[in-house]
């Protein structure tokens, strides 16, 4: 079995406020091998992004709360790890793209000092060879680096995020998580961004958590996918395991709300239906109310995961007792 | 990177705007002036006629004599001394001490409500009668004023600094900057402070013009700056018993005082906008 550098299990996150308790990530497990990719998929507030926040050590606190659980990165658990250490990671073995390149770049330091600042952090460079760096790394991601000198306002938005993954791959981290790192963009921008983010993966052999609620771009470039509802994963493979042989409801009913270009229906399939207020979250199992195949035995209970091969888990009342 | 590329390219900017181009001349002028006072000045501040007291402007006293007979330019040129070095330290006192207290009011919210609580216990204090507390405990003394001057205006500064550091603190990229192991000093000098100074700087200039003013309220009152020495406040308030008969004894300085005041504020409106790359054309 490969080496696995990072292994979430059961992670637990709240935001407790004086009005309520926002449950974002109930746990929440998973593992990642080495240059592999996993992408977390979900609709908007299934707690993709507290989770990576959460791996990251970022959980704004107050009002986040991590309950629970463990991170281990390299067989060390970050969610006890002194300040001080965590800040070594970041940035230099765990890396993050953030959703918006529109604001994610301080708008008076010119691009190539935000990229020398990161290499400046986490590595014994002089104040010269770090802007060669960031030179180094704007050409690497498809910018000349003469721009190095020019300020983030004078950048395209895909330019931006361009910036964005150089200033994340500086100190070639282990651990890369992009957090829909193409969500902001056009689609034939995006298109560039994914293929750019596929070729420097495999160049610097980086593992990837790509959070995206985009189905195309998982099929794209991961090799495992979650899909995350209400914090928590509902279904977990490979993305065979997923793509063909899915299993949870809420997962074919994802896939089902694709548009299908050649078949011309009038109307778009929905998942009947909202997402659950995740302050109060229903009992059992947590699609219950929007599922076609709800049972008595799904309102009660905790929903546990099943495993319907090595691979591949599912967390479906359908599937308890072992009839897969 | 490049320091000298960075600040030329600063100055190109600001030498764009010719209003505070032209109140950088005036700001430059008045400096030279306080330095050189002493070879510029044609009397000393202090040399008392009364033979030729309350001489209107003519060729000889351009700016007229006071009522002991002193030569107004002479003191406006001597005066220009103390005005300007009470502006820029007394407000250089108040942005380092409100600045300060203000970002780590906003950083650290745990601190917030006991700095701002004890700011605000600070400002309902009158500005004046806390300056002249401060003079008193302290002793009465050029500095001591600067100090009394700058403490008074701490609570107004942090609460601004406050203000723009709250917005700028939950903008993305400070997040990003914490993602990449940046410790809160570094986020702090580097990207919350330079994203939030414009506020600072308009305020510091239109404090500067307060300061003086201040400082000269203190004069009058016998804080601070002593009888013989010529402070433009001072003279102001000297002026203000004769202003019916020798109204130029209060207008010179006056005039004085607002120019340098006004040229302070179109220069910090210059810088403000030179010094923000997104404003750049």
């Amino acid at each position: 079995m490969a080496e696995s550098i990072l292994e979430v299990r059961n992670l637990e996150i709240r935001y407790v406020t004086d009005e309520e308790t926002v449950c974002a990530v109930n746990d929440i497990s998973f593992s990642l091998e080495k240059g592999e990719s996993i992408g977390l998929v979900g609709e908007t507030g299934a707690g993709k992004t507290t989770t990576a926040l959460g791996i990251m050590g970022l959980v704004p606190d107050p009002p986040g709360e991590i309950v629970g659980g463990s991170v281990l990165f390299e067989g060390q658990n970050l969610l006890r790890m002194p300040e001080k250490n965590l800040r070594e990671i970041r940035g230099g073995k765990i890396s993050m793209i953030f959703q918006d390149p529109m604001t994610s770049l301080n708008p008076v330091m010119t691009v190539g000092e935000q990229i020398a600042e990161v290499v400046l952090l986490h590595s014994k460079m002089s104040k010269g060879e770090a802007r060669k760096k960031a030179m180094e790394m704007l050409e690497q991601v498809g910018i000349p680096g003469g721009r190095c000198d020019d300020y983030p306002h004078q950048f395209s938005g895909g330019m931006k995020q361009r910036v964005m993954i150089a200033i994340a791959l500086a100190c070639s981290p282990e651990l890369l998580i992009a957090d829909e790192p193409t969500t902001a963009l056009d689609v034939t921008i995006q298109a560039q961004v994914l293929e750019l983010m596929r070729n420097l993966k495999q160049e610097y052999g980086t593992s990837l958590i790509l959070i995206t609620h985009d189905l195309g771009v998982v099929a794209k470039i991961c090799d495992k996918v979650a899909v995350v509802y209400a914090g928590e994963i509902i279904e977990y493979g490979t993305l065979k395991d997923i793509y063909t042989d899915k299993r949870h409801p809420y997962t074919i009913g994802l896939f089902d709300s694709l548009p299908d270009i050649e078949n011309e229906s009038a109307e778009l399939k929905v998942i009947q239906g909202m997402v659950p207020d995740p302050s109060c979250l229903p009992e059992g199992c947590k699609f219950h109310p929007r599922c076609p195949y709800a049972e008595e035995g799904c309102k009660h209970g905790r929903m546990e995961p099943v495993s319907v091969s090595e691979t591949h888990m599912v967390r479906c009342g359908r599937f308890r007792g072992g009839e897969v | 990177m490049n320091k000298h590329s960075m600040l030329s390219e600063i100055w190109r900017r600001f030498r764009k705007n010719r209003q505070a181009v032209a109140g950088l001349i005036v700001l430059v002028l008045f400096v030279v002036v306080a330095v050189f006072a002493e070879q510029l000045a044609p009397f000393g501040y202090d040399d008392q006629d009364a033979s030729r007291a309350m001489i209107a402007p003519c060729l000889e006293f351009p700016f007229g004599t006071d009522n002991l007979g002193r030569d107004v330019l002479s003191r406006l040129l001597y005066g220009s001394r103390y005005s300007l070095s009470i502006g820029f330290l007394a407000v250089g006192i108040s942005v380092l001490t409100g600045g300060f207290l203000g970002v780590i009011a906003a950083y650290y919210p745990k601190l917030d409500n006991i700095i701002m609580r004890c700011m605000d216990l600070f400002m309902a204090i009158p500005q004046m009668l806390l300056a002249m507390c401060i003079v008193t405990a302290l002793g009465s003394s050029l500095f001591n004023l600067m100090l009394a001057v700058g403490l008074s205006s701490t609570p107004k500064f942090a609460r601004v600094v406050r203000a723009s550091v709250l917005a700028t603190r939950e903008q993305e990229f400070v997040e990003a900057a914490r993602a990449i192991g940046a410790g809160n000093w570094r986020i702090i000098l580097h990207h919350i402070l330079p994203n939030s100074i414009s506020a600072l700087i308009v305020q510091a200039t239109l404090a500067m013009a307060g300061a003086i003013i201040s400082a000269s309220a203190l004069s009058f009152l016998g804080f601070g700056i002593q009888a013989p020495m010529p402070e433009w406040g001072a003279m102001l308030s000297a002026g203000r018993k004769y202003i019916r008969t020798q109204a130029y004894l209060t207008v010179i300085p006056g005039l004085a005082i607002m120019v340098v005041v006004y040229a302070l504020n179109v220069v910090g409106d210059g810088l403000r906008d030179c010094l923000d790359p997104r404003l750049k054309k």
